[in-house]
């Protein structure tokens, strides 16, 4: 009975969207846009005191 | 250490025991013990992922990596941010959906119950084994800087680890593994404040970053392509994001964590914080190594950083060509630290021509150091048959010598707490797969859920005792302990590809995955021993191999062995 009314609770909330961004691809986007900036200020840093 | 370093150190270890043990005292079924009732908020997965992923190890190595070969090491993190948006694509909703404890639960719906027992199996030989080298390693280098006994180090780390991970399973695990790696990187910021603080008074923060950077320190990123080369651009973005699908999406230590997220979203979101701030968090800390090396620039550094070492060889044979050694190197320390103030100068008075002759002076002086530390080292090396490498020292020597009372009992506690971090996560998972995937699935099925919650428990306690008995006798396995570490890149490249012919390749059944499996770790084995390839790439010809070959045997059958898609398998 504790397993099927878990179970009936996660249904319920593994489609809930993400608490900020709107929605999960803007989320990901932002990890992946976060890195490729990081790329970039790494390369400005090597660069600036190589 | 002074009286305020042992209180704060044993407050710490102390206060973290109680508290785990505190936080576990509701753990009263299985599912609480091995996914904490599925109940964690998404700041708990994230802050667990990262405290399970960084050992001890990673936060003596990775400043001494930068004071030693500078900030490329960041690099073999590039990748990290692309898996876990991967993984939260499709692992995560998988494994939610499906209910399962293991990763390797999800193995048999899919392919069949030998594919599953293998991955489990070769799970917790490797993580087994490594776990008692992760509580042996750092036991290693704290009893080497402060004297201590190994064995009373290892029993600590290990004995406090399995008593709280035994207790309260899961819930206990994130709860400390939380707080830990709070203490861990606080311990580590202050200990880079401090580090500031010890510059010379006319040596500003920006001068000592352009005399590290001038020597080389902060070469944080290499766009040209070389297979050979362990870490640039390409083998961090390529073979890091394979190595983090691989470890992320298969490894049970990390798998649970976020299998305690109270939904997708939670789970989703831990992984993404992580990719979020892993890359900026290992930047920080090679940054701090490569301080470090700053700071000994306008300071003389001892010859070697392993003081056992060092006593061994003026003790030796060659004592006195070694004391000789030392004696020149800090002749040559103290013209390195006159050239690096004459660079700051030259740098300061914005004087072009003469800060380029003075950045070749303190080359030319750092080269020199270099060459009498060299032919120190070989003496070191003189009677032994492992190359003397005092990488993992570097930082703790400094901060035993320089951080005032206090900082550095937090600096232990934060070792301390990263090796228990990582030690409970591994035990929680090699609990989970030997009740879930072995016992209760091949010896105990009929079995009800207190048996093997209990069972759960006393499968803590043994791989528990197993990791620190392996520990205590961990350094008379030689070459054996370097085997254990490069067991899992040998591995997580055919477990990823198994993994991903599962999630997005229907039609390949059981007996092709197999095949692709063996080719796989053949091609894997054949990388390792005939070639020169560097490591991460393993993981992208293992898993490639794995699929390809499947693939392969499934279109010349000409037919699906497929037995039934299990649930959520096309996400």
């Amino acid at each position: 009975m504790k397993a099927e009314h878990k179970g009936q609770r996660k249904a319920h909330v593994a489609e809930e969207p993400p608490p900020v961004g709107g929605s999960w691809k803007t989320l990901y986007a932002v990890v992946l846009l976060n890195l490729a900036m990081l790329v970039v200020v790494f390369y400005l840093f090597t660069r600036a005191f190589r | 250490m002074r009286a305020l370093d042992w209180v704060v150190l044993f407050a710490a270890l102390a206060g973290i025991v109680v508290y785990g043990l505190w936080k576990g005292r509701r753990t009263r079924d299985l599912d609480d013990f091995l996914v904490a009732d599925r109940r964690m908020r998404w700041h708990h997965v994230a802050l667990s992922i990262m405290a399970t992923q960084a050992s001890a190890i990673t936060f003596l190595s990775t400043p001494g990596q930068g004071f030693t070969d500078g900030m490329r090491f960041v690099q073999f993190y590039l990748g990290l941010p692309v898996a876990m948006v991967v993984l939260s694509v499709t692992a995560v909703p998988v494994y939610h959906r499906l209910k399962v404890y293991t990763a390797y639960e999800y193995l048999e719906g899919r392919f069949d119950l030998k594919t599953r027992t293998l991955a489990a199996g070769l799970f917790m030989l490797q993580r087994g084994l490594s776990t008692g080298v992760s509580i042996y390693a750092p036991s290693l280098i704290l009893s080497v800087i402060m004297g201590w006994d190994i064995r009373i180090v290892i029993f600590l780390i290990g004995g406090s680890v399995t008593l709280y991970t035994a207790t309260g399973g899961a819930r206990a695990v994130e709860n400390t593994n939380f707080q830990q790696f709070l203490i861990i990187m606080g311990g580590m910021f202050i200990a880079f404040v401090t580090i500031i603080r010890l510059l010379p008074a006319d040596v500003s923060f920006v001068e000592a970053i352009h005399v590290a950077g001038k020597l080389g320190r902060l070469n944080v990123i290499d766009f040209s392509f070389d297979i050979h080369n362990q870490y640039n651009f390409w083998s961090g973005l390529v073979g890091g994001c394979f190595l983090a699908l691989s470890y992320f999406g298969t490894d049970q230590s990390q798998v649970q964590r976020y299998l305690t997220g109270e939904s997708v979203a939670q789970s989703r979101l831990g992984l993404l914080f992580n990719g979020l701030v892993k890359v900026p968090m290992q930047f920080f800390i090679l940054f701090l190594g490569a301080m470090v090396f700053a700071f000994y620039q306008f300071t003389q550094p001892p010859v070697f950083f392993n003081p056992v070492e060092v006593e061994r060889a003026r003790a030796g044979a060659s004592g006195a060509q070694f004391r000789a050694l030392e004696t020149e190197y800090e002749a040559a320390g103290d013209e390195k630290q006159r050239a690096a103030r004459a660079y700051v100068g030259a740098l300061r008075a914005g004087d072009e021509a003469a800060t380029e002759a003075a950045s070749q002076n303190l080359k030319s002086a750092q080269e020199k150091a270099n060459g009498v530390r060299a032919g120190a080292v070989a003496i070191l090396k003189e009677g032994t048959k492992a190359k003397p490498d005092d990488t993992n020292y570097v930082f703790l020597n400094f901060v035993i010598h320089y951080m005032p009372a206090g900082v550095v009992g937090l600096v232990f506690a934060a070792v301390f707490f990263a090796s228990m971090s990582s030690s409970a996560s591994s035990l929680n998972a090699l609990a989970s797969a030997t009740v879930v995937d072995i016992q209760r699935r091949l010896v105990t099925r009929r079995r009800g859920e207190r048996y093997h919650f209990i069972s759960s428990k006393l499968a803590t306690l043994f791989w528990g005792l197993f990791a620190i008995t392996f520990a205590q006798y961990a350094g008379q396995l030689g070459s054996l302990i370097e085997a254990v570490n490069r067991l899992g890149s040998l591995f997580y490249g055919t477990i990823l590809g198994i993994f991903l012919l599962g999630f997005y390749f229907r039609r390949v059944g059981g007996t092709a995955t197999f095949m692709g499996a063996l080719a796989g770790e053949l091609a894997v084995l054949y990388c390792f021993y005939f070639t020169d390839i560097a490591y991460l790439w393993f993981n992208v010809v293992g898993a490639l191999v794995v699929v390809t070959t499947a693939l392969v045997i499934t279109s010349l059958s000409g037919k699906s062995e497929t037995k039934k898609p299990p649930v959520g398998a096309s996400a």
